[in-house]
């Protein structure tokens, strides 16, 4: 039997200062043979950790489309991700997953995609946006809100830079009133005012929604104003995890496990849920 | 089934020469005034008329804390190394019924979904010998739960005391070899009525009633009149024979340490809390329900069986005094 607490050991390629606090850490496998046997899917997420410290729980911020690598996007709070924040490229880190149920893009085949993010909130949509980019013939039109704080708080900004050029992305970038910038050109406002603002069709469109609590909160009346089914708003949980693998308790709201049969869920399923998340 | 007698004078004899033999043996101890799982180097040292020991068998095969897995630091290399299987069986004896119900569930729990490594390894080299209750006190509710004071379930072999020495049933292959690696400390017998060796437990409440009640009492609006005593100290939860909840922490120097497990609790108020400060259990109240809840609903509907066992302990060691039986009996009157 194997001892599914035993990680991977990566090697961090690459990292990109995102925000103050914030950084995307780019891994590769140290064994070829493990890099052979890993797979994942967008929604999916990972236990990060560096040996002595602790370990974290981050989804996977890239693409399954984009091979050989993984990255995560992380804010520093708390002993281990500050340990993570300490480590230099071709530093060691270990790595478990992945863990979770996953967006269902091939049954978003066909249809309009709407992406709402906030804050550090983005990353794990960054993951199926890339998805579903990188096979972009399958989908129809694609939307992306995304706001911040303040405009040094946007995270991925050459992305998003890249998404703005794009002709079949739609983006639009806010920032929280008293968070922009003298040459900021994107608008200023909540998510939820945006998105009224923009007023997007829900006539065979999924959304996907990541954010703070308050944020989706306030982004949910939104949706079903424009019309949008509970069946067709997505977004992914977080609750605070430690093994990943629905046995330590601590991500459980009810009989559900964020870690097993989440983080990925629908409106629909999730306000069957006891309310405590 | 195969059934087999000890004679009184032989039951000593069995224990230590389990204990002879190199196995370690787990057994009630008397300290103080509380008895405790403990192992034992004779005979001797072993409580047999004890009603319920202060802490459950679990740790047996579920630890306090434990190790996942060693490191090693090499360079800019880390070496990771599984931790050693125990070379040796341990035998748990004279566990209660109840503590041998809580194992049926702990295996489904561990064992069913993403098998667990560590709790196998243990299992696998652990002989459960149940003992059939012949008393038992106010705290006792297995009988509410679907669990008789004689109950054979997660025993290897299970012992019920009679004029006659220690009745023995032999419930799995696993003990079926050691009595056959110590045969000549047991007689053959026919089968017998156990019950009037029986300890007669009390019901405190209806299961299938409760299941009825439970499941739309989220929303109860005597959650937090009922657990205001509670100050979340986790006592219920360590004690508990069917709790398994874990935090994993690692402890290290300059050239290597491990990562351990660590029995956590929901009844802490940590235990939910967000790296943010969000926490989805803010109150002490919410946690209590969320406790109860598990129990008698939650796992019912993962596992279609109940978390509790009615062993007590939660009861008895409850420094607040608060009672699941009363807080059940509550739910069951709105």
């Amino acid at each position: 039997m194997e001892n599914m607490y035993l990680p991977y050991r990566m090697y961090i390629e690459k990292i990109t200062e995102e925000a103050p606090l914030v950084r995307t850490y780019r891994l590769k496998f140290k064994d070829p043979a493990d890099e052979e046997k890993f797979s994942f899917k967008a929604g999916q997420f990972g236990e990060y950790s560096i040996f002595g410290e602790g370990e974290s729980t981050f989804c996977i911020a890239s693409s399954p489309t984009r091979k050989g690598y993984i990255e995560c996007t992380f804010r520093v709070a708390g002993r281990v991700t500050k340990a993570l924040a300490n480590c230099e490229e071709g530093d060691e880190i270990g790595f478990r997953g992945p863990y979770g149920n996953t967006f269902p893009i091939d049954d978003w085949k066909g249809k309009n995609l709407l992406f709402i993010a906030g804050g550090i909130g983005l990353p794990p949509l960054r993951c199926v946006i890339w998805n579903c980019l990188d096979l972009r013939e399958n989908y129809r039109d694609v939307t992306i809100l995304y706001g911040a704080r303040s405009v040094q708080d946007l995270v991925y900004k050459h992305e998003l830079e890249e998404w703005n050029n794009r002709p079949d992305v739609n983006l639009f970038t806010t920032v929280d009133p008293g968070g922009e910038t003298p040459d900021w050109k994107g608008k200023v406002g909540f998510v939820p005012t945006i998105l009224k603002e923009i007023s997007p069709s829900s006539e065979n469109t999924i959304a996907a929604v990541c954010g703070p609590p308050i944020m989706i909160k306030l982004t949910l009346p939104v949706l079903f104003e424009l019309g949008f089914k509970e069946e067709n708003i997505f977004t992914t949980l977080e609750n605070r995890m430690k093994c990943g693998i629905g046995k330590c308790g601590h991500c459980a709201v009810g009989p559900y496990y964020v870690c097993k049969d989440g983080p990925v869920i629908t409106y629909k399923e999730l306000k069957e849920l006891p309310q405590e998340y | 089934m195969e059934y087999k007698l000890i004679k009184l004078e032989k039951i000593q004899d069995f224990i230590n020469a389990l204990i002879a033999s190199g196995k370690q043996v787990l057994a009630p101890k008397q300290k103080k005034e509380k008895v405790f799982f403990s192992l034992v180097g004779s005979f001797d040292e072993i409580a047999m008329d004890y009603i319920q020991t202060a802490f459950s068998a679990k740790s047996a095969v579920f630890p306090k804390c434990e190790e996942l897995y060693t490191f090693e630091k090499n360079g800019k290399d880390t070496i990771l190394h599984n931790p050693p299987a125990p070379e040796n069986d341990t035998i748990v004896f004279g566990m209660r019924p109840c503590d041998g119900a809580a194992f049926d569930y702990l295996t489904t729990f561990f064992l069913k979904e993403n098998p667990d490594y560590h709790f196998k390894m243990r299992y696998d080299k652990t002989i459960f010998v149940g003992l059939t209750c012949s008393s038992g006190d106010e705290f006792c509710f297995c009988t509410s739960v679907g669990i008789s004071p004689s109950d054979t379930r997660g025993s290897d072999l299970m012992l019920t005391k009679t004029e006659n020495g220690y009745y023995m049933e032999i419930i799995t292959e696993k003990g079926k070899k050691l009595v056959e690696q110590f045969s000549n400390f047991f007689e053959q017998t026919e089968q017998i009525d156990k019950t009037k060796y029986t300890a007669n437990i009390q019901k405190r409440f209806d299961s299938s009633a409760l299941k009825e009640k439970i499941s739309g009492a989220f929303n109860w609006e005597r959650w937090e009149e009922t657990s205001l005593p509670c100050f979340g100290c986790g006592t219920c939860a360590f004690s508990c024979p069917t709790c398994t909840c874990f935090d994993i922490q690692d402890e290290a120097n300059l050239v290597g340490g491990a990562r351990y497990r660590i029995w956590d609790t929901c009844a802490l108020g940590i235990f939910t809390k967000h790296a943010s400060g969000h926490n989805p259990r803010e109150k002490q109240s919410e946690r209590w329900r969320n406790r109860i809840l598990h129990k008698f609903l939650y796992t019912d509907e993962q596992f279609v069986t109940l978390s509790c066992v009615g062993c007590g302990r939660c009861i008895r060691n409850c420094p607040a005094e608060l009672s699941i039986i009363e807080q059940v009996n509550a739910i069951m009157e709105g």
